[in-house]
C-alpha cells in the first residue's frame, strides 16, 4: 500500500468533512439578507414588465412585435436560441466535465445545472409565444384528432425542437434533481429546524447514504450522463436545422450544426463565469471557487473562442469560394458592411478577440476582468444570433421583399421577463437550495489516494 | 418490530476501507455501511453490483423499437403524406427516434432507480446516525437474538481494534419500513 498524490489542490484551506457541510448550508439557515431581496423585487418587476408583455402578444397578436412578413423572425427567436444556449452550460459542466472525469467541476457543477433548467424554461417560451395563437400550441404535439388522424410532419426541423427541448428540460432537471437528493439527506440530519427538517427530508426521497444506495446513485449518475451527453449535441445541432435546412443565403451552409453547438457551449461557460465570480464575491465562497477553477473555465473558453473565430472566417471563406452571389452579398454587403455591421463586428469583438486576452496569466488571475470579459461573451454571443436571424431574412434573393427590423417595446418586454425569470430562480436556488454539490466536494477532498 | 444493529463509527474513509476488510475476515458479516460520499472501494468489498445499465439498455432498445414503430405506423399506415417528395418511410426519423430513445431510456431509468433504491418522497426513515451524511462513516452489524455475550463482545473488540472512534449500539423500530 502507498499513497500518491493524484491530483492539486481543489479546495483550499484544508477542510473537513463537517467544515464543508457547515460551509454550504450556511447560507441556507441564516437570515435572508437584504440584498437578496432587493435583487428578488428588481426581478419581480422584470418579470411584472415580461408579463404585461405576453399579455399584449397573446390578446392582441404577434402585430404588437416588430417582424413583418420578410423578417418574419426577430427577438423572439434571437432570445429563444441564446437563452438555449446559455441552457447548454449545466450538462456541458456535469456531464461533459463529469465523464472526463474533471474534478473541479464539483463546486460549479449545481449552479450550472440551475442555471440550465430555468434557461430553458425561459427559451422554451418564446417558440410558444411565437406561434402567435399560444392557446392552439398543443397543435404541435403528435395527438390522435379527428382530421384524419393528420399527423404532424415528423420530418420538421421545428417537431425536432419541441421533442429535443422537452427532453432537454426532462432530462437536466432530472440530472440536477438526482444530484441533491443526498444533500437534503444532509441538510434533513444536520439542521436544528424542525420545519427545514420536515421539507429537506420530503424532498431527500428518504435518502440515508448506504452503500448499496451509494452504488446505485453513482450508475445512475452516470448513466443519466451517457444518455444526457449526446443530447447536449443533439438539442443545439437541431436548433441549427431551424436555420440550416431553409434555403436562405446565409442559413443554409452544413458548418451550421457544428458551429452552433460550439456557439453554445461557448455561451454557456460565459453565463456560468459571470454568475460564480458573483457567487464567490457574495457568499465568500473563495475557498471552493479558487483562483484555478476560472483558470481552468477562461482556458477552455480561450480554446472555444478560437473555434467561433473559425467558424465565422470559414463561414466568410465560403461564401466567396462557393461563388454564390447571394451569399457573398449577404456576408459582406450585409453583415461584414451594410445596415448590420455594427452588429457583427461586435460579435466578432467579444466572441473572437476580446477572449483572447486570456492567453494572459496574469488577466486571467484577475478576477474582475474576468468578470468584465464573461460579460462581454454574453453580449457577443446575443448579437451572434441577431447577426444570424436578422442579416439573412432582411435581404433575400428579391430586392422587391427586403425589409427593416427593430423589435417593439412588447418584444423588448418579454425579454425583460425572461431575464427576470432567470434571475428570480436563480435567486431562489441560492437561497432554499445547497448550491454545490456537498457530497461531491467531499468526494474530491483527499488529495491522495490508495 | 425492534431491530439493533452493533455500529462501529469512524473519521475517515481510508480507515473505514481497511476496518471492512478487517472484520470480514475475522469472519463477522456487515450488514451495511453508511458514508457521506460514494467509496468504491467499499463496494468492491461489500461485493455488491448493479445491473441497472443493463436495464439502461434494455429501455433503450424499448425506446428505439417503440419510436420506429410509432414513426412507421403515422406516416406509412395511418396517413401516407408526401413531404418534400421525401419517401413516407424517412431517414430523418433518425432524430426523433434518438432524442426520443434518449427521453425514454432516461424516464425510465429514473423509475428504475427510484423503485430498486426504494426512494420515494417523503418516505419514513429511521436514521442508524445523522452523522453518517455529514462527516461520519458506519460500519452496521446486525445484532441478532441467538448471539452470546461472548459473539457481541467479539463484534464490539473487533471494531475497536480496527479503528472506530465509537462502538454504539442502536436500537430501531423497523415495523414501518
Amino acid at each position: 500500500m502507498y499513497k500518491k498524490q493524484v491530483r492539486g489542490v481543489l479546495v483550499e484551506g484544508n477542510k473537513t468533512y463537517g467544515q464543508i457541510t457547515r460551509d454550504i448550508t450556511t447560507t441556507l439557515y441564516a437570515k435572508t439578507p437584504l440584498w437578496w431581496y432587493i435583487a428578488s423585487s428588481i426581478s419581480s418587476i422584470a418579470i411584472i414588465v415580461g408579463i404585461w408583455a405576453v399579455y399584449t402578444t397573446i390578446s392582441v397578436g404577434i402585430g404588437t412585435w416588430g417582424v413583418n412578413n420578410n423578417v418574419a423572425w426577430g427577438w423572439g427567436i434571437i432570445n429563444f436560441v441564446w437563452w438555449i444556449g446559455i441552457g447548454h452550460a449545466g450538462t456541458a459542466f456535469s456531464i461533459f466535465l463529469l465523464i472526463l472525469r474533471q474534478k473541479w467541476r464539483t463546486s460549479i457543477n449545481r449552479a450550472a445545472e440551475a442555471m440550465t433548467v430555468v434557461a430553458v424554461i425561459c427559451a422554451g417560451m418564446f417558440p410558444m409565444l411565437h406561434m402567435g395563437r399560444i392557446w392552439d400550441a398543443f397543435f404541435i404535439l403528435p395527438y390522435w384528432n379527428t382530421r384524419g388522424p393528420l399527423w404532424v410532419n415528423f420530418n420538421s426541423p421545428l417537431f425536432w425542437d419541441v421533442v429535443a427541448i422537452s427532453t432537454y428540460l426532462m432530462a437536466s432537471a432530472v440530472f440536477w434533481y438526482i444530484g441533491m437528493i443526498p444533500d437534503f439527506a444532509t441538510i434533513r440530519d444536520n439542521t436544528t429546524s424542525v420545519v427545514k427538517k420536515r421539507i429537506y427530508g420530503f424532498f431527500s426521497f428518504g435518502w440515508i447514504g448506504s452503500a448499496r444506495g451509494w452504488l446505485r446513485f453513482e450508475a445512475v449518475s452516470l448513466l443519466l450522463g451517457g444518455l444526457t451527453a449526446p443530447l447536449v449535441v443533439a438539442v443545439h445541432s437541431i436548433v441549427s436545422m431551424d436555420f440550416a435546412t431553409s434555403i436562405m443565403p446565409g442559413w443554409h451552409t452544413t458548418i451550421f450544426p457544428p458551429y452552433f453547438v460550439v456557439g453554445a457551449i461557448f455561451s454557456g461557460f460565459g453565463m456560468v463565469l459571470t454568475l460564480m465570480i458573483i457567487v464567490r464575491k457574495v457568499f465568500k465562497f473563495q475557498d471552493y471557487l479558487t483562483q484555478s477553477h476560472f483558470d481552468a473555465i477562461a482556458r477552455i473558453l480561450t480554446f472555444i473562442s478560437l473555434i467561433m473565430a473559425t467558424a465565422y472566417t470559414t463561414e466568410l471563406f465560403m461564401a466567396w469560394y462557393s461563388g454564390a452571389e447571394y451569399e457573398m452579398f449577404t456576408f459582406m454587403r450585409n453583415r461584414v458592411t451594410g445596415e448590420y455591421t455594427m452588429a457583427f463586428w461586435t460579435m466578432i469583438t467579444c466572441n473572437a478577440i476580446i477572449p483572447q486576452l486570456f492567453w494572459f496569466k496574469r488577466i486571467r488571475k484577475n478576477i474582475t476582468i474576468v468578470f468584465i470579459i464573461s460579460i462581454f461573451i454574453n453580449i457577443g454571443m446575443w448579437f451572434e444570433r441577431y447577426v444570424i436571424v436578422v442579416t439573412s431574412l432582411s435581404k433575400d434573393f428579391l430586392p422587391s421583399s427586403w425589409a427593416t427590423y427593430s423589435p417593439t417595446s412588447v418584444e423588448v418586454g418579454i425579454f425583460i421577463g425572461t431575464l427576470g425569470i432567470f434571475t428570480l430562480g436563480i435567486l431562489m436556488f441560492f437561497r432554499y437550495l445547497p448550491m454545490m454539490a456537498i457530497s461531491e466536494i467531499k468526494g474530491i477532498l483527499k488529495k491522495t489516494s490508495k | 418490530m425492534m431491530k439493533t444493529n452493533i455500529v462501529g463509527v469512524y473519521e475517515d474513509e481510508d480507515d473505514l476501507v481497511d476496518a471492512i476488510h478487517q472484520i470480514q475476515d475475522k469472519g463477522i458479516k456487515v450488514s451495511d455501511v453508511f458514508s457521506p460520499i460514494p467509496i468504491h472501494a467499499v463496494f468492491e468489498a461489500l461485493k455488491l453490483k448493479t445491473r441497472l445499465p443493463i436495464a439502461t439498455f434494455i429501455y433503450g432498445v424499448i425506446g428505439v423499437i417503440t419510436m420506429f414503430g410509432f414513426l412507421y405506423w403515422t406516416s406509412v399506415i395511418s396517413y401516407p403524406l408526401r413531404f418534400g417528395g421525401k419517401p413516407l418511410n424517412s431517414l430523418s426519423f433518425i432524430i426523433i427516434i434518438f432524442v426520443m430513445t434518449i427521453f425514454i431510456a432516461t424516464l425510465l431509468t429514473l423509475i428504475t432507480f427510484f423503485i430498486r433504491a426504494k426512494l420515494a418522497p417523503g418516505k419514513k426513515i429511521n436514521v442508524i446516525d445523522p452523522r453518517s451524511t455529514d462527516d461520519k462513516f458506519l460500519i452496521v452489524i446486525d445484532k441478532e437474538n441467538h448471539m452470546t455475550t461472548n459473539e457481541i463482545d467479539a463484534i464490539k473488540t473487533a471494531l475497536k481494534e480496527s479503528g472506530a472512534a465509537e462502538v454504539n449500539e442502536v436500537t430501531q423500530d423497523v415495523t414501518d419500513l
